[in-house]
């Protein structure tokens, strides 16, 4: 069966609501912003700095306070129940930043337990690394002598073990290295298997391509483009988006 | 989740290794302070001792009560020594003699200079600079370096109360920061009882409660750092305003409080108010001799045109009359030098006490300065210490002095050379001294002046109130502050 038939039956994880969001300086972040992302879903939010992109996942995070609408995570507002709406997520930054005089297994446990899961063991921690292909030598080593892509994938492993139904993901591929970032995709395709429903954004458009269901474009906080995987899958991804872009700013001249 | 917090924040410091320099350093400085404070009590109580003993050798050598005099010492406490307050800067003993006032003399700075130059490493100067800058090195960035690090953003993407997790961070902090620094103070105390100094109750409950404000000072700044850095964007920024912040408390509001004090009372030095004294008593008595110049003009005008013989009876019989007036008019003049100089006295000290009082108001804005009272007042080193000894040293005088006299009575000493005349015996004199010197086995004791704990209790009340006030009201405005605090 199509996936697409199959996600349209079931209850979306992550929903924008007509989300818009303008700071106190007036400027206009988010433009009445709507879509759905299912279980099993991966949503690829493309677009360039200051497109929305981060804004979005704040909103979701409620780290922020939407102008208007609304973002809910498998049903509960972020906005409302936003402490209830985060036991729902997980969140993947573009630098991860973990604390630095800590081991990788002290920020895990440390992390896993904040994110509510506090019976894991050690074994499923060390799993975990190893599943996100982090070296078995760095587990109890201090995360000051880690790489982007070791923090990265500590990331993962805090965002896996949290084990919850949606998981947001701002830039995760960015200044990783080509080995590490085909690895993290594969990663993200186990996740899908998984049910989870994922939002990421990024400026990686052929990664988008090959890992997302639906791609969307964002310009100055209005999502400009939103197709299916299938709709595009003929398409030149990247002449998509410049001409989205190009059209955009045409008709914002 | 808050135990979770509160464990992450204590693991966190101390596993850093800016901890560990930092933990180091304090620790060395406070054992070397329990360290010199015993060494140094050591050896004020033996001189001390010496100093007691050579004073009642001294009396026993005196072969006459008639002028005999002592010397009385203070006698060195212990916490004297781990809070130096201004021990070190009165004099540690005063004669006692009849014909001089009591006053403190010969100040261990006085007798040793070069100790006076860096002053000494004392507990409580060490809690006052180095345990501040301590919390303000782990504060500074407690909230603004989580958000810079990245962390902060992590932790509020899952489902964490703000109010918990910054209590948790609080608590957290202080408990990483406080219980290690127990440790070297714990090792202190045990360096006390190795070395088999004495304390007595009510000095381990000051040493316990020393230990307790110093603790609530270091709480002020891990407060004052959290405060901060929740409500600045940068880590650097932070740290330059706790820095100014630190060298304000510190080091500038305790002065210019007791400057701006000294702007605002005027207090005359003790040689002005002499020269004042002096003045109104050479006019007083000028007036006097002028007066009794008119007297006499007078008298003699009243003579004019008596005879010789006549004039010699008129001043045999006005004499007594004339002696008795002048007599008054001279007391009259005494007693207004008398009255001018205690009121002089009186305003000074009056003055000085308000002095005092608001220059400790004034500093009492640092909670540097709060703490140090506090600290000094436990420690009997307090700015009253000197008032304490002059005042119990003159009861002593007076009690000295009545034993004294007392013994002069009972040995029937005149004072005065006599010289006996016998026709077996010839010529003997008598200078009025006992043979073989004076027993002192009688003599009052001098017993320094004693504080219980509720006294000193009550002398500190204010400072450590005052200390917890500002720490809540910085622990408020933190919380408060971070409510609102820009994660992202």
């Amino acid at each position: 069966m199509d996936s697409n038939i199959e996600n349209n039956n079931k209850k979306p994880i992550l929903e924008a609501i007509n989300l818009s969001k303008r700071y106190e300086d007036n400027a206009l972040a988010l433009d009445n912003v709507s879509f759905t992302i299912h279980p099993g879903e991966i949503f690829a939010m493309l677009g360039g700095n200051g497109a929305g992109k981060t804004t979005t996942i704040n909103l979701f995070l409620n780290l922020i306070e939407p102008t208007s609408g609304d973002c809910k995570i498998d049903g509960v507002s972020c906005v409302s129940k936003p402490l209830e709406a985060k036991k729902k997520v997980a969140y993947v930054s573009e630098n991860v930043m973990l604390y630095p005089d800590f081991t990788a297994m002290q920020n895990l446990d440390f992390f896993i337990k904040l994110g509510g899961r506090m019976n894991l063991s050690k074994d499923e921690y060390k799993s975990v690394l190893k599943r996100v292909g982090l070296q078995e030598d760095a587990f109890n080593k201090k995360l000051k002598g880690f790489s982007k892509g070791m923090r990265q994938k500590c990331g993962i492993a805090i965002s896996i073990l949290k084990d919850a139904p949606a998981i947001l993901l701002d830039e995760p591929t960015s200044g990783l290295d080509p080995k590490a970032g085909a690895e993290f995709v594969n990663l993200l395709k186990e996740l899908k298997k998984e049910g989870k429903a994922i939002l990421m954004s990024t400026h990686d458009i052929f990664r988008a391509k090959d890992v997302a269901d639906t791609i969307g474009i964002m310009n100055k906080g209005q999502l400009v483009m939103k197709k299916k995987q299938s709709e595009i899958h003929n398409e030149d991804l990247e002449q998509l988006y410049i001409k989205y872009m190009a059209g955009y700013m045409e008709n914002a001249a | 989740m808050l135990k979770l917090i509160v464990i992450k924040e204590l693991k966190n410091i101390i596993q850093s290794p800016k901890f560990t320099a930092t933990f180091t350093t304090l620790s060395v400085l406070l054992l070397l302070s329990f360290y010199i404070g015993i060494n140094e009590y050591k050896y004020s109580l033996e001189q001390y001792n010496t100093a007691t003993l050579l004073a009642n050798d001294r009396v026993k050598d005196t072969r006459s009560w008639m002028g005999v005099s002592y010397s009385t010492y203070r006698e060195p406490k212990p916490l004297q020594y781990l809070v130096g307050g201004i021990n070190n800067d009165i004099g540690r003993y005063s004669t006692i003699v009849h014909s001089d006032e009591v006053k403190l003399r010969n100040s261990a700075y006085s007798d040793d200079p070069l100790f006076a130059l860096f002053r000494n490493i004392d507990f409580s100067s060490i809690a006052m600079i180095v345990f501040s800058l301590f919390a303000i090195l782990f504060s500074y960035n407690a909230i603004n370096g989580e958000k810079e690090e990245g962390t902060l953003k992590l932790i509020f993407s899952n489902s964490v109360p703000r109010a918990k997790y910054i209590i948790g961070k609080i608590v957290g902090s202080w408990l990483g920061l406080v219980v290690p620094l127990l440790i070297p103070i714990l090792l202190g105390l045990l360096l006390l009882l190795i070395n088999n100094i004495y304390l007595n109750g009510t000095e381990w409950l000051s040493l316990v409660s020393l230990i307790f404000i110093s603790i609530v000072y270091l709480t002020f700044f891990i407060a004052l750092g959290t405060l901060v850095s929740s409500v600045t964007k940068s880590s650097v920024a932070s740290f330059m305003i706790l820095l100014v912040l630190w060298i304000v408390t510190v080091f500038i509001i305790p002065r210019v409080g007791v400057m701006s004090a000294a702007q605002m009372v005027e207090v005359p030095t003790i040689s002005q108010i002499e020269s004042q004294q002096d003045a109104y008593s050479k006019d007083r008595w000028q007036i006097y001799m002028d007066e009794l110049s008119d007297k006499w003009e007078k008298r003699r005008a009243a003579m004019a045109g008596m005879t010789d013989e006549e004039k010699e009876a008129y001043e045999d019989d006005m004499s007594y009359a004339w002696m008795e007036e002048d007599d008054k008019a001279r007391k009259q003049v005494e007693k207004d030098i008398a009255d001018y100089n205690q009121k002089l006295n009186e305003d000074y000290v009056k003055r000085k006490i308000v002095l005092e009082q608001l220059a400790l108001n004034f500093s009492r804005i640092s909670p540097a300065s709060l703490f140090q009272l506090a600290a000094m007042n436990l420690a009997t080193s307090d700015i009253e210490l000197k008032h304490r000894y002059e005042e119990s040293m003159r009861e002593y005088k007076n009690r000295f002095m009545d034993f004294a006299e007392k013994k002069q009575e009972e040995s029937g000493e005149s004072g005065m050379f006599t010289i006996k005349m016998s026709s077996d015996g010839g010529f003997k004199l008598n200078d009025g001294r006992q043979e073989g010197g004076l027993d002192v086995s009688e003599l009052p004791k001098y017993v320094s002046p004693k504080q219980n704990y509720a006294s000193l209790l009550n002398s500190i009340i204010l400072d450590s109130v005052l200390l917890i006030i500002y720490s809540v009201i910085c622990f408020g405005i933190a919380f408060a502050a971070f409510l609102r605090f820009d994660v992202r």
